[in-house]
C-alpha cells in the first residue's frame, strides 16, 4: 500500500465518516419522530390541518435539498424570530431533517390509510377512543408497514449528507477532497484524484447497498 | 412584522435578470438530462426485462452503483476524477459535465422504472403479439413498450422531477445554474433571507408547475384499468 | 519691529529646544533627536485580563480558519491544521493563555466564514479575509496582518498573456471573492466559474473547465512553482490587505486582537511565521523571501483602501 494512503484513510474515516454518520443518525431520528406525528395527524378529517401538513410536505419535498440546507444555514438565523445561529452540523441535520420528515409524513399517511376500515370499526366497537385506537391498534400495524421506507430513508439520508460538504461540514466527501488537494499541492504534485473518488464511491456503496437490499427484503416479508 | 418590513424586495427585483439566466441554464440542462434518462430507461429497462444476456447484467451493475452512491459524488467524479483517469484522461466542458452527470443518474432510476413497467405487462398481451406473427422486437415495440411505458409513467415522472431538482447540485462545480446564481449573489451581498427566499419560491413554482403539468398529461395517457 | 522679531526668533528657538527635550526617550534626551540609535518603545503585550469575558472564561480561543487554502490554512498529512493563518491563531492562543494548545480550530470556507462568525460558533476568523467595503457592513476588521495581490494563473500554452486577453474567456475564482465582483464590473464579456475552494478552481484550469484562475498571489505562486504545466501572467492587481474578522460591536475583542498584531509586528514575528510555514510546506528560500514584503514588519505598515471600492476601478 503506497504510503500516502494511511493518513488519508485515517482522516477520512475518523473525521469524515464520523461526521457523515453523526448527521445521518440525527437527521433520521428527527425525521422519523416529526414525520410519524405529522403523517398520523394528517389522517384526521380536519381540512385546515390536512392542508397545512400537505403544504409542509409539498414544500420540503419540492425544494432541492441543497436549497433547504442553504435556507436553514444562511437565511433562517437572520430571521428576527430566530435570533440564534447554529453550527454547520446542526444546520445540516435540520435541513436534511425537514426533507426526511416530509418523506416520512407522506409514507406514514399512506401506511395509516392502508389499514382497513374494519380495524378502526372493530377497535371503536371495543370501546377505544381515537388516541387509544391509534396507539394500540392502528399505529403498530402502520409502523410495521413503515419499516421498509424508513430503511430506504436511512440509505437516502446517508447519501444526501454529502450536501453538507457544501456548507463546510468535514464529512466523507469533503475530507476526501481536502486530502486530494493536500496531495496535489505538496511538493512533487501527486494526483490521486481517481483513487480517492473511487474510494468515496465504494464507501457509500458498501453502506447503502445492504440497506436497500434490507428494505426490499423487509417489504417482501411484511406486506 | 419586522421580518416583512426589513425584507429588501427591491434587491430581488433588481436581480431578476440574474435569476432568469440561472433558471434558463437549469432548464436547459434538465431538459437534456430528462430526455437522456428517458432514452436510457427504455433501452436498458427493456434489456433487463427481457433478460438479454450481457446487457442485462451490465445494466444491473450500472443501476446498483448509481442508485447506491450520492449524486454529488457522481458529479465530482465526472468533473474531477475522469480527467485524472490513469492512462486515458477524460476532460469535459462544464455544460457537458452538467447534463451528463444528471442524465447518468436519471437513467439508472428510470431503468428500474421501465423494467418494472415492462415486466408488469400481462404476459397474455405479449403472447398475443407473438401469436400474430410479430418478431420479439416488434412485439416489444407494439405491445410491451406502449403499455409498459404507461405503467411506468408515474414513477418515471418522479425521476424526471428529481433530475430537475438535482441540477441544483451542479453549483458545486461552479456551473452557472439557478442555485449557483443565488449562492454567489448571497456571498457578495449577504442578503441571505431575500436571496434564498427568492430561490426557494422559484424552485417551488417550477417543480409544482411541472408536476401538475405532467400529472395532467399522465391522466390523459393512463390506461383504462389504471384510471 | 526689531523687538518683535527678536521675541519671535527666541520663541521659535525655545520651541525647538523644548520639543526636542519633550520627545526624549528614556535613556538620553538628545539621543532621541539623533534617531537611528534610539530605542523605540515596543507595543505592549496583549493581556489575558483584557480578553473578552467569554474567551477568558472558556480558557481557550475558538478560531475559524481555512482548511482548503495552502499555505495559509490547510490540513497536513498528520491531520494537523497548519499554515500562516493557523500559525497566527496559535500565537494568539499562546499570548492569551500561555500555550498554543489552548485553541480550537474550526474549518471554514470562503462562503461560510462570515455566517460562521456571525453564528457565534467561533470567536474570530483568521481566514484569508480580504477587506472589502461590503464586508465591513456586516463584520468588523482588525488591522491588517497580510497584504495580498491578485494574479492570473494560466496553462503554459494559454492564449491569455495579460488582463487584456480576458475578453470572452472563462475565469475561475472563488465565490464571494473580490475578484468575482471585479470581473463582473470590468470584464463584462468574460464568464465566471465560481467555486468554493481554490483547489477546485486550480483543477478547473488544469482540466480545461476554465481558461484562467484569478486569485491571491501567495496561493497561485505556490501552485505555479510546483506545477510545471501552469504559469502566471505578469499582471498584478487588486492589492488589498487581509484582516482578522470580528463581530460588529465587539470592541474589546477588536482591541485585544489589534494589540496582539501590533505586538507581533514590532517583534517581526510575522516574518518568522512566514519562514516557518514556507519551510514546512517545502517552498524554496527565494520564494519565501519574495513574500517578506507582504507581511507586516516593524517598518512596514499596510492600510485598507478606506472609502475606495477597488472592485469598481477597472484597468
Amino acid at each position: 500500500m503506497p504510503d500516502w494512503v494511511d493518513p488519508v484513510a485515517h482522516y477520512m474515516v475518523h473525521e469524515g465518516l464520523k461526521n457523515t454518520v453523526k448527521i445521518a443518525v440525527f437527521a433520521v431520528l428527527g425525521s422519523t419522530l416529526v414525520g410519524i406525528v405529522l403523517g398520523t395527524l394528517m389522517t384526521i378529517r380536519f381540512v385546515p390541518l390536512q392542508a397545512l401538513i400537505r403544504l409542509y410536505i409539498e414544500i420540503w419535498r419540492g425544494l432541492p435539498i441543497i436549497v433547504t440546507v442553504f435556507l436553514v444555514y444562511y437565511a433562517l438565523p437572520t430571521a428576527p424570530v430566530i435570533h440564534h445561529r447554529f453550527g454547520v452540523i446542526t444546520g445540516a441535520v435540520i435541513g436534511l431533517g425537514l426533507w426526511g420528515s416530509a418523506q416520512v409524513a407522506e409514507a406514514t399517511r399512506g401506511a395509516v390509510q392502508s389499514i382497513p376500515r374494519e380495524q378502526h370499526e372493530a377497535a371503536s366497537a371495543l370501546g377505544f377512543g381515537w388516541i387509544g385506537r391509534h396507539r394500540s391498534v392502528i399505529l403498530p400495524q402502520a409502523l410495521r408497514r413503515l419499516l421498509p421506507p424508513l430503511v430506504s430513508l436511512l440509505a437516502n439520508v446517508i447519501q444526501n449528507t454529502t450536501i453538507a460538504s457544501l456548507i463546510g461540514v468535514p464529512e466523507l466527501l469533503a475530507t476526501g477532497q481536502r486530502s486530494i488537494e493536500r496531495l496535489q499541492f505538496e511538493p512533487g504534485a501527486h494526483s490521486h484524484n481517481f483513487a480517492i473518488y473511487l474510494a468515496i464511491m465504494a464507501a457509500f456503496f458498501c453502506i447503502s447497498f445492504p440497506l436497500t437490499r434490507l428494505a426490499i427484503f423487509l417489504e417482501r416479508r411484511l406486506v | 412584522m419586522t421580518l416583512l418590513a426589513s425584507f429588501d424586495w427591491h434587491f430581488i427585483w433588481e436581480h431578476i435578470p440574474d435569476f432568469w439566466d440561472g433558471l434558463k441554464a437549469t432548464l436547459k440542462v434538465a431538459a437534456i438530462g430528462i430526455a437522456g434518462s428517458l432514452a436510457i430507461g427504455v433501452v436498458l429497462g427493456a434489456a433487463r426485462a427481457h433478460r438479454i444476456p450481457v446487457a442485462s447484467w451490465l445494466a444491473a451493475i450500472y443501476v446498483e452503483v448509481i442508485r447506491n452512491t450520492p449524486i454529488l459524488v457522481q458529479i465530482f467524479f465526472v468533473a474531477g476524477a475522469l480527467p485524472h483517469l490513469p492512462g486515458h484522461p477524460i476532460r469535459l466542458e462544464p455544460f457537458t459535465i452538467a447534463w451528463l452527470s444528471v442524465m447518468i443518474w436519471g437513467g439508472a432510476y428510470n431503468t428500474e422504472n421501465f423494467r418494472a413497467g415492462f415486466e408488469a405487462v400481462p404476459y397474455r398481451y405479449r403472447e398475443a403479439g407473438l401469436a400474430l406473427g410479430f418478431s420479439r422486437f416488434k412485439t416489444f415495440l407494439n405491445v410491451t413498450l406502449p403499455i409498459g411505458g404507461r405503467i411506468a409513467l408515474p414513477s418515471s415522472i418522479n425521476t424526471y422531477i428529481s433530475v430537475l431538482k438535482n441540477t441544483s447540485l451542479l453549483t458545486a462545480i461552479g456551473f452557472a445554474e439557478l442555485t449557483n446564481t443565488a449562492y454567489s449573489l448571497e456571498s457578495v451581498s449577504f442578503k441571505a433571507t431575500e436571496v434564498y427566499f427568492a430561490l426557494g419560491v422559484t424552485y417551488l413554482l417550477v417543480v409544482w408547475t411541472l408536476s401538475a403539468l405532467i400529472r395532467f398529461i399522465e391522466g390523459r395517457l393512463a390506461l383504462p384499468e389504471q384510471a | 519691529m526689531r523687538r518683535i522679531t527678536i521675541t519671535l526668533v527666541a520663541l521659535f528657538l525655545a520651541a525647538v529646544v523644548f520639543s526636542t527635550l519633550g520627545s526624549a526617550a528614556p535613556g538620553g534626551k538628545l539621543a532621541a533627536a539623533a534617531g537611528p540609535t534610539a530605542k523605540p518603545k515596543l507595543p505592549p503585550k496583549p493581556k489575558r485580563s483584557k480578553l473578552p469575558a467569554a474567551v477568558r472564561q472558556r480558557g481557550k480561543w475558538v478560531i475559524g480558519v481555512k482548511c482548503d487554502y495552502p499555505p495559509f490554512g490547510y490540513v497536513a498529512a498528520n491531520g494537523r491544521n497548519d499554515g500562516y493563518d493557523v500559525a497566527v491563531a496559535r500565537r494568539f492562543a499562546q499570548l492569551a493563555f500561555g500555550s498554543t494548545g489552548k485553541l480550537e480550530l474550526v474549518c471554514v470556507t470562503t462562503p461560510s466564514r462570515i455566517p460562521t462568525l456571525q453564528s457565534g460558533r467561533v470567536d474570530i476568523i483568521i481566514s484569508t479575509l480580504t477587506w472589502t467595503k461590503a464586508r465591513t457592513e456586516v463584520i468588523a476588521y482588525s488591522i491588517p496582518y497580510y497584504n495580498a495581490g491578485g494574479r492570473l494563473l494560466v496553462p503554459n500554452n494559454s492564449q491569455i498573456r495579460s488582463l487584456r486577453d480576458l475578453g470572452s474567456k472563462k475565469v475561475a475564482t472563488t465565490r464571494g471573492a473580490l475578484y468575482a465582483t471585479w470581473v463582473r464590473n470590468c470584464f463584462k464579456n468574460s464568464s465566471l466559474l465560481e467555486v468554493d475552494s481554490p483547489a477546485l478552481a486550480t483543477s478547473a484550469v488544469k482540466d480545461g473547465r476554465a481558461d484562467t484562475f484569478m486569485f491571491d498571489d501567495a496561493f497561485l505562486i505556490g501552485v505555479a512553482t510546483q506545477d510545471p504545466t501552469l504559469k502566471l501572467t505578469n499582471d498584478k492587481f487588486l492589492t488589498v490587505p487581509w484582516g482578522v474578522g470580528i463581530r460588529r460591536g465587539e470592541g474589546q475583542m477588536a482591541a485585544w486582537v489589534n494589540t496582539a498584531i501590533r505586538y507581533m509586528r514590532a517583534r517581526d514575528e510575522f516574518a518568522t511565521i512566514l519562514k516557518g510555514v514556507g519551510r514546512r510546506f517545502g517552498s524554496s528560500q527565494a520564494l519565501i523571501n519574495g513574500f517578506l514584503d507582504s507581511v507586516p514588519r516593524p517598518k512596514t505598515r499596510f492600510t485598507y483602501p478606506f472609502g475606495k471600492d477597488v472592485t469598481a476601478i477597472c484597468p
